[in-house]
């Protein structure tokens, strides 16, 4: 008897213990999280996840990265099939807005509105950038601008000055060409086609403003005025005028965006024109003697000046998430005042959350100053393969390539726009 | 009498005969069921997406959309219209009689100098020869890539060294010499294939045919000419037809060398159906590619079974 009782006790605690343990897990939750391959984000996210397992314990968050291109296609492939992430990386613009239309990604605006959520935090500026028709579906984390970064001890030692508008940039390409014939003053890695589209959209906002681009470029122009702007050859024409200065290696179709930056920060070349988020690849290759300048302005040009390339770029949640709420409550962490320094200081990039920027520990100096300058911006400049259409994106693309290889000129190039435009805009 | 010969049955007869019997009756089942898992696999993996394709291809819908809408055979019209399609058509066949040239005419003579041409060291030769088949498609393009850099390039600089000029758009970013480059990074990686397959014909071929045509003074190119071809000419148009199909299906060097570029350059059907699929949204006509793809090698598919059967 006192045998049954004892084995009765110690298999119903076990089982108790089971049921406990059982229960334990079914409260777990996984978030997974896609992300491209950035220098400084899987630091941060590590320390994200150490310290929001502290007041979230049954929260697993599972980060996975992928390479820029291929995260492209991926990220489509996996939204539309059985297991995608729950929180996913997009650039603000039409990428995240054709997820938004075909019912991929979560309007996340009441989550967002909580208490501790996000939009409690950001600007209403920052909130913009992923609000669509009046809802949130997304949260901006940073936005990304673009620079000329140039060798500060080269220009030093040849009384190189910085340019002070576009003449004075071809100038500069010349000068060191005559420095050192072989040296490329500015090597240009076009071989995804995507480096010199960046360079086109401000040389399209230098000379035409960004009034005079607006319906072009969602495709709302008349027919007959569509991309017809002569600014737009102007444009082209400059890129031709870069060539012919030198400024350019010989084979920038051919040359990887990686293998251009490594030119730079080995000191093969002292300028080049990069994103923000150069400053850590740089930094990790080993050189740290650069500073940076805008794209200068355009003589004659009716663009602001003061405008300059800002794309914000962020997370959204895939509307086939089965935690919605712990899901947006993960990204607003990432965004909170708790982290915000971390993550400044580990990504240097340009935060949506600015506000311990300045309790931000060992920063380097470039960090500063693109924080500092990025906040002088009058208006942001966004890039054009986020903000055209797919094929009008692509046409600019492939004509980018075809005006470096000379097999189009400039105007053949604008012509070959305007079609693909106006095909697009009788499609929708 | 007969009748009782050939009623006298051995003892057990029947029994095997039952037994046979039963093995007649369940060898479709058994059959079957052996083929099964293939099957699976096949109408997984093959049949249903190529189904689905078609089925597709009479639709205009986006990878994210919701709905797909009746467009009748528009995507199939749209090609016919499309310059980048027959540009992408173009360069396959390229491709392929580049391919035939360069893999199975190269592998012919390097097969020809193994079996006939070197006195030692033949499996040494076959070895490092045939070792690029070994290595992935990818890793091969992405170490070309590196070759092939305009800027830190070991190609640029043996060019250089011997006096002459490497095209200045790079040697992938000159539309003109950019699809010769995929010619010649495949056929460094598959004439080694092509190499072993056509030797391994030329070891049948019996040695008095050269010996017979020795005495009658026909020796080196004669008799490579007159028999070891004719010899092998199964073999050769089992490796004409291999090459065809690879030819047509190629995709991984193009999308890792060039992507289709310097603006369509390069562009192959397999690239351009992945370019609208997944970069311009434009499922319904990336299925039509893909069916016009499909048909091309079910034609080639089959002219290659009918030549191995022939070849056996």
């Amino acid at each position: 008897m006192m045998r049954l009782a004892s084995n009765l006790l110690r298999y119903g605690l076990s089982g108790a213990t089971v049921l406990a343990l059982g229960c334990g897990a079914a409260h777990a939750v996984d978030i997974k999280m896609w992300n491209l391959v950035v220098e400084g984000y899987p630091e941060f996210i590590e320390y994200a996840k150490a310290e929001y397992k502290k007041t979230h314990p049954d929260v697993n968050i599972v980060y996975e990265t992928f390479p820029n291109e291929a995260y492209k296609t991926t990220i489509q492939v996996a939204l539309t099939g059985s297991a995608p992430p729950d929180v996913f990386f997009n650039w603000a613009g039409e990428d995240s807005a054709r997820l938004i239309r075909d019912g991929l990604a979560l309007d996340i605006t009441e989550y967002a509105n909580k208490d501790g959520g996000f939009a409690k935090v950001l600007s209403p500026s920052w909130l913009a950038a992923f609000t669509y028709n009046g809802k949130l579906y997304g949260m901006p984390t940073e936005a990304v601008s673009k620079y000329f970064y140039y060798n500060k001890a080269f220009f030093a030692e040849h009384n190189l000055s910085l340019p002070t508008d576009f003449d004075g940039l071809l100038k500069l390409c010349r000068d060191i060409r005559a420095i050192d014939p072989s040296m490329t003053p500015w090597p240009l890695g076009n071989s995804e086609r995507w480096k010199l589209n960046h360079v086109i959209t401000m040389l399209n906002n230098r000379i035409l403003g960004s009034a005079a681009t607006a319906d072009d470029y969602a495709l709302k122009a008349p027919d007959d005025k569509l991309f017809t702007n002569p600014g737009y050859v102007e444009a082209w024409q400059k890129v031709l005028d870069l060539k012919a200065a030198g400024c350019f290696q010989d084979a920038p179709n051919a040359t990887s965006p990686e293998a251009s930056r490594s030119m730079f920060a080995s000191e093969v070349s002292p300028l080049i024109y990069c994103g923000t988020w150069c400053v850590n690849i740089f930094f990790t290759e080993g050189f740290k003697d650069f500073a940076m300048f805008r794209m200068p302005p355009i003589k004659g040009g009716k663009g602001d000046p003061n405008a300059n390339f800002l794309v914000p770029q962020g997370f959204q949640v895939s509307s086939k998430t089965q935690h919605a709420a712990e899901a947006v409550e993960w990204m607003s962490f990432l965004t909170s005042d708790a982290v915000a320094a971390k993550f400044a200081e580990l990504t240097k990039a340009i935060p949506s959350n600015p506000a311990q920027i300045e309790k931000v520990p060992d920063t380097s100096e470039q960090y500063r100053w693109i924080v500092k300058d990025v906040a002088s911006f009058s208006e942001p400049v966004n890039v054009l393969d986020v903000l055209l259409e797919a094929s009008v994106s692509n046409a600019y693309l492939d004509a980018g390539v075809e005006v470096l290889n000379g097999t189009k000129t400039p105007e053949q190039a604008m012509e070959f726009i305007r079609a693909t435009a106006l095909a697009a805009k009788k499609k929708m | 009498m007969l009748q009782q010969q050939a009623l006298d049955i051995p003892a057990g007869a029947t029994e095997l005969r039952s037994a046979a019997a039963r093995r007649g009756i369940g060898q479709p089942l058994t059959s079957a069921l052996m083929l099964a898992p293939a099957l699976l696999l096949c109408g997984v993996f093959i049949f249903v997406p190529a189904s689905l394709a078609i089925v597709g291809s009479f639709f205009s819908f986006g990878l994210t959309s919701q709905a797909w809408v009746w467009n009748g055979v528009g995507n199939y019209a749209e090609a016919l219209a499309d310059p980048i399609f027959w540009l992408a058509l173009r360069n396959n066949v390229i491709i392929v009689l580049g391919s035939i040239v360069l893999q199975v005419g190269m592998g012919t003579v390097l097969a020809a100098i193994l079996d006939r041409g070197i006195p030692s060291g033949r499996t040494f030769f076959r070895t490092i020869i045939f070792a690029p088949m070994v290595i992935s498609a990818v890793a091969v393009a992405l170490i070309w890539l590196i070759i092939l850099d305009p800027n830190i390039g070991m190609l640029n600089s043996i060019v250089k060294a011997i006096g002459l000029t490497p095209p200045s758009r790079g040697w992938l970013g000159d539309p003109s010499v950019s699809i010769w480059m995929v010619l010649v990074v495949a056929a460094w990686q598959y004439t080694g294939f092509m190499m072993v397959l056509i030797l391994a014909g030329l070891q049948g071929i019996p040695n008095d045919l050269y010996e017979a045509a020795s005495i009658d003074g026909a020796r080196g190119l004669t008799a490579f000419w007159h028999i070891t071809l004719p010899s092998i000419r199964n073999v050769l148009l089992v490796a004409v037809l291999i090459t065809t199909i690879g030819g047509f299906k190629v995709f991984d060097f193009i999308y890792v060398l060039t992507q289709g570029g310097p603006a369509n350059a390069t562009q192959v059907l397999g690239t351009y159906v992945y370019l609208q699929a997944f970069n311009l949204q434009n499922m319904g006509y990336a299925n039509a590619i893909a069916v016009v793809l499909l048909a091309i090698a079910v034609v080639l598919g089959w002219l290659q079974l009918k030549a191995s059967r022939r070849a056996s």
